[in-house]
């Protein structure tokens, strides 16, 4: 891979990156780390829809900062997890194994995108480690520690959503405690922003366990496709944090992503030409979001991981939001969908 | 410079400065009471908001969002805006009717109600056919003159479309005495039961009638009103609610200043309109004789500036005129500009304004039959 973009202008691409540690911080750690590889982690579950387009932008994203740390002179080693075990917590009992084969069905997926993106992801199943007992030693411990401490207690809750905060608490958190060991062991966690409750409570966790903290990569949120600004009026609280990248039913909302392999070619034009875009840089962009993708997408199949200047060049009023969509629409189309069929 | 003029500056200065204090916080205060949410967002995500909500002047809404499905997808959605015909429009009047033709501009169908019956129950004219007189004469015409689109406009005169009173009828049913009273105050020794009709009835009725069959069924429907007309729309939602209606959305729009600096512009206190009638002559006669957000010391006001925040010749140019493009808000507030300077401009720009409007004033008289509504409400009586 030709990498001619270094860590600081990754970690500062418009757009892309919302927050990040410290270029010093990750190299200090890195340091820390050798000569054993830097994790990178990036887990998502997945619902019956499908495969979103802007799960990829996480993909990719973890490979460009493998690969840029890796010309950097460091090993490492990242990870994409499928939580095949903690998606099937959130649905009923008849559906255990539907969700168990959609969670091999989205393994797969990430597996083709690693092939054709030559991505040298690592990809792993949560069903595949978490009956370890290293693991469950692991999930006994942060529950030890959260049962003995109310104020770590208040961290899981105020980690969740208010409309789940109730049947959470009926699972006993199994879903947190899971998600928290599993990011214990790693350096780089990339993820919306979202997730920075977990990633806090999870860094104080291992604060008190004495392991290392995990360093947090937000990337943009996502926002759905096809939608007039009225949607985006209406609904404040989509504005801060989006929808769920990797889940297709997100607020209801299947009708307006783009689902790799299920959204028919012409219906995706639809979508991008029906979005409501604007020049204010404070308003969701959706569809810079995915020309963003399709702009790593395309570097990756030519061996190359560079600058992106797509949100400069439209906010700067070089391109239009009518050419934005044009230029989005046919390299989704040459980039991505055609590839991954 | 003489001490007693200068303290005398001084005191005028504070109270205009607390009068702006008062007016600031007037309007967040009230948003906050009445449970309104800011316009700020909508002009975020609307491709084009009108000017008078970039200004600021359009401030507020409820339920804004249920309208904006409407605008933003070309589905069919209703502006109801009415008018109590006790004189002549006047600036003040202008404002709301400059908001209607941007909302019909997004694709409004806009209904305005001429409420002659209101104006002779609240003692307002002395007979229903002065009010209705006045409604055809002179605020119809200038209606009509500022641009409308027939098309999509409906004005009536409430005594000629008595069809109203049967929706107010069918809507009174839904409404009881005991709210009514609370929420509209009515004092038994002073109102009458016209009044009484008027306001819990015949009111609710403007607002929900676009929603009747005849227009189409239930739709969107957005009132835009002073704050003062908010326990109308309230009462609206809730009799829409039991009507399996939508219940109207409201925005709120600030008052104009009066010239005489003492409240809203209105025709019942001497002095403090510009009429859309005026002779040109007398409307400049008005301004260069309106109160002013600046002091009577010229040397005190270079010093300190105007107080533009509650002066009614900025806002008369701030609402209606140039007054962002020529940054007079800068120019009053750093003593720049003085008071006769500015009433200059003023007066220069109504007596442009209103030789221009009242030139067509004939031309849009004699379209009246285009505009006014004359849909039969059946439904309700078969």
């Amino acid at each position: 891979m030709n990498v001619n973009i270094s860590l600081k202008e990754l970690l500062s691409l418009e757009g892309l990156v919302t927050e990040s540690p410290h270029v010093e911080t990750i190299i200090q750690r890195t340091n820390e780390t050798q000569p054993q590889n830097i994790k990178i982690f990036y887990g998502e579950t997945y619902d019956e829809a499908g495969n979103t387009i802007d799960s990829m932008k996480y993909y990719l994203f973890a490979a460009n900062l493998s690969d840029v740390l890796k010309t950097m002179g460091y090993d490492t080693d990242p990870v994409i997890l499928v939580a095949d075990t903690a998606a099937c917590r959130n649905v009923s009992q008849n559906l255990q194994s539907r969700y168990m084969q959609l969670g091999a069905e989205r393994t797969e997926f990430v597996e083709k995108v690693n092939r054709i993106y030559n991505c040298g992801l690592h990809i792993v199943k949560m069903s595949e480690y978490i009956d370890e007992p290293d693991f469950q030693s692991d999930v006994k411990k942060i529950i030890d520690l959260c049962e003995s401490d109310p104020e770590l207690m208040k961290m899981i809750e105020e980690s969740i959503p208010p409309s789940k905060v109730d049947i959470e608490r009926e699972k006993g958190f199994m879903y947190s405690f899971d998600e928290i060991a599993t990011i214990l062991g790693y350096d780089i966690k990339i993820g919306p922003p979202r997730e920075d409750l977990y990633d806090k409570t999870a860094r104080e966790i291992a604060k008190r366990l004495d392991r290392k903290q995990i360093m947090s990569i937000f990337l943009m949120p996502t926002f759905p496709v096809g939608l007039g600004w009225d949607y985006f009026f209406a609904h404040e609280d989509l504005e801060k944090y989006g929808i769920t990248a990797y889940k297709g039913m997100s607020k209801r909302l299947q009708k307006y992503r783009i689902l790799i392999g299920k959204t028919s070619p012409e219906y995706v034009d639809e979508l991008i030409h029906n979005s409501f875009i604007s020049t204010r840089l404070d308003i969701p962009n959706p569809i810079l979001d995915i020309g963003i993708i399709v702009e790593m997408a395309k570097q990756r199949l030519k061996s190359k991981t560079d600058q992106i200047h797509l949100h400069k060049d439209f906010y700067n009023g070089k391109i239009s939001p009518n050419d934005l969509k044009d230029y989005v629409s046919q390299g989704l189309r040459e980039y991505v969908l055609n590839k991954l069929v | 410079m003489n001490s007693e003029l200068l303290q005398q500056a001084m005191r005028e200065y504070e109270e205009k400065l607390f009068l702006k204090e008062k007016e600031a916080s007037y309007y967040p205060e009230k948003m906050r009471e009445l449970g309104l949410k800011n316009i700020e967002r909508f002009i975020k995500y609307h491709p084009n908001p009108s000017r008078l909500m970039k200004l600021g002047i359009t401030y507020a809404h409820r339920d804004l969002e249920i309208v904006a499905e409407s605008m933003a997808n070309n589905k069919p959605w209703a502006v109801i805006s009415g008018l109590n015909p006790s004189g002549p429009l006047h600036l003040g009047h202008k404002t709301i009717f400059d908001e209607l033709l941007w909302l019909q501009e997004q694709g409004a169908e806009i209904f305005i109600p001429i409420t002659n019956d209101e104006s002779y129950v609240v003692d307002k004219t002395k007979s229903l056919s002065d009010a209705r007189r006045i409604g055809y004469d002179s605020v119809i015409p200038s209606i009509i003159a500022m641009g409308f689109n027939p098309k999509l406009t409906h004005i009536f005169v409430d005594s000629d479309y008595t069809d109203i009173y049967n929706v107010a009828m069918d809507i009174s049913k839904y409404i009881t005495l005991n709210k009514a009273l609370k929420v509209f105050g009515f004092d038994e020794s002073e109102d009458n039961p016209g009044s009484l009709f008027y306001r819990s009835g015949v009111q609710i009725a403007h607002i929900l009638l676009p929603q009747y069959m005849e227009f189409g069924g239930p739709k969107p429907t957005l009132v835009p009103v002073g704050i003062d007309q908010h326990p109308y729309i309230l009462l609206s939602r809730d009799v829409a609610e039991r009507k399996k209606f939508i219940p109207p959305a409201e925005l709120t729009l600030k008052f104009l200043w009066g010239l005489d600096g003492k409240g809203k512009m209105s025709a019942s206190r001497e002095g403090s309109a510009i009429f859309l009638t005026d002779n040109p002559n007398e409307a400049v006669k008005k301004i260069k004789s309106s109160y002013t957000g600046g002091s009577a010391l010229a040397t005190y006001q270079r010093e300190h500036g105007g107080v533009a925040e509650i002066c009614p010749i900025y806002a008369i140019q701030q609402y209606h005129f140039d007054a962002e493009e020529t940054n007079l808000y800068t120019r009053c507030t750093s003593g720049q500009i003085l008071c006769g300077k500015c009433k200059e401009y003023a007066a220069e720009n109504v007596r442009k304004y209103l030789e221009k409007f009242q030139s067509v004033l004939p031309e849009a008289k004699a379209r009246t039959g285009e505009f006014l509504l004359n849909t039969s409400i059946r439904s309700i009586l078969e």
